[in-house]
């Protein structure tokens, strides 16, 4: 099922989302982060799609995952940051 | 005695030769191969630049810019989409170790703004810097830039705006809700300014450009030198328009 955000991060900037999910066990197939964002490195984005994959719909979950990878990767997110990440997700759902 | 930084002015270029030249001038400052740039432009014909995250279906109307002559790329640097059309856009590219540039994002930011709005005042328009990316005048916006930082060279670009045609730009670019597009377009005629509105002068991509030097001039308290792109910066230019700016692929990456 492919479904598609338009959220607003509180003080930040705007990021649209599109995810393909899985209705049965409510995990990521594919999603894609856009949006007037700032994010370094740039290929940040890219990395943090392909690691999202397979991910449970589940927002402490979501949370962790995100935390973890801009973590591993060094990423500074400038207009965007992980609870909008989050938020933007599950507006998808609603 | 002062250092002296290249100053580049490049009018009316396609977009994507405009990206492949900051692109250029990017590599060859990260190689040690060219000096701190500084460079004024224009797009011939009007182009929207869409930033390096958003989807170039989701944001632009493709038909519509191919009724009116407009074009379009992708650029290095997030942020949004921009319609360049009566302006000066500017790009400055410098070493991440530079001293006079912070190492801190959002503080080089703030410095490099800063030269812009010393060029505004030279210009008579008292302007301040709006973080993230923006410099407003009452509250509206006259500028926005964008940076991105890669193999330790910094590359902002922006754009300084001499006259702004709203109803066109909202043309062009799609908006998330149609219904109150309206309402938009009138929340944007708010939002945004320009020289030609605040002086109510034709001001001419000259004397912006003029102003626009001494502004980065006393900002980094260096001299700017007018220069040209090496060969080498042409050559790199040439390729980066071929295998990346004119291309699909990169244009409808997102």
């Amino acid at each position: 099922m492919q479904l598609k955000s338009v959220y607003k991060i509180p003080n930040g900037k705007l990021l649209k989302i599109i995810l393909d999910y899985n209705s049965k066990n409510k995990s990521i197939n594919n999603i894609s982060i856009t949006g007037d964002f700032f994010a370094y490195p740039e290929e940040s984005i890219d990395i943090m799609e392909e690691k999202l994959k397979d991910t449970l719909l589940i927002k402490e979950n979501l949370f962790e995952k995100i935390n973890s990878v801009i973590k591993k990767y060094n990423i500074e997110f400038i207009g965007l940051d992980a609870e909008g990440l989050v938020e933007g997700i599950f507006r998808c759902l609603k | 005695m002062k250092e002296k930084w290249r100053l580049l002015k490049t009018e009316d270029n396609s977009a994507f030769t405009n990206m492949a030249i900051d692109r250029a001038v990017m590599v060859e400052n990260g190689k040690d191969k060219a000096p701190p740039t500084v460079r004024f432009y224009t797009w011939k014909p009007p182009a929207i630049s869409i930033g390096y995250f958003q989807s170039l279906k989701e944001e632009v109307d493709l038909e519509v810019c191919k009724n009116l002559g407009v074009e379009y790329v992708r650029r290095i640097t997030g942020g949004g989409a921009v319609f360049h059309d009566k302006e000066l856009t500017y790009s400055i590219v410098i070493s991440e170790s530079h001293p006079l540039v912070p190492k801190n994002i959002l503080e080089s930011y703030r410095r490099i703004c800063g030269s812009i709005i010393r060029g505004l005042k030279h210009l008579w328009i008292e302007s301040k810097y709006a973080p993230i990316n923006d410099i407003i005048v009452n509250n509206k916006k006259i500028s926005g830039s964008a940076q991105t930082r890669k193999s330790k060279t910094v590359l902002q670009h922006g754009t300084v705006l001499i006259d702004v045609d709203v109803d066109k730009m909202f043309k062009i670019l799609k908006v998330p809700n149609e219904k109150i597009k309206d309402k938009l377009i009138a929340d944007v005629k708010q939002r945004v300014t320009s020289i030609k509105h605040i002086s109510g002068n034709n001001t001419s991509f000259n004397d912006v450009a003029d102003a626009m030097k001494i502004g980065f001039e006393e900002e980094f308290g260096i001299e700017l030198v007018n220069g040209d792109l090496t060969r080498k910066e042409i050559d790199l230019t040439k390729k980066f328009e071929k295998e990346c700016f004119s291309t699909y692929e990169w244009n409808y990456r997102r």
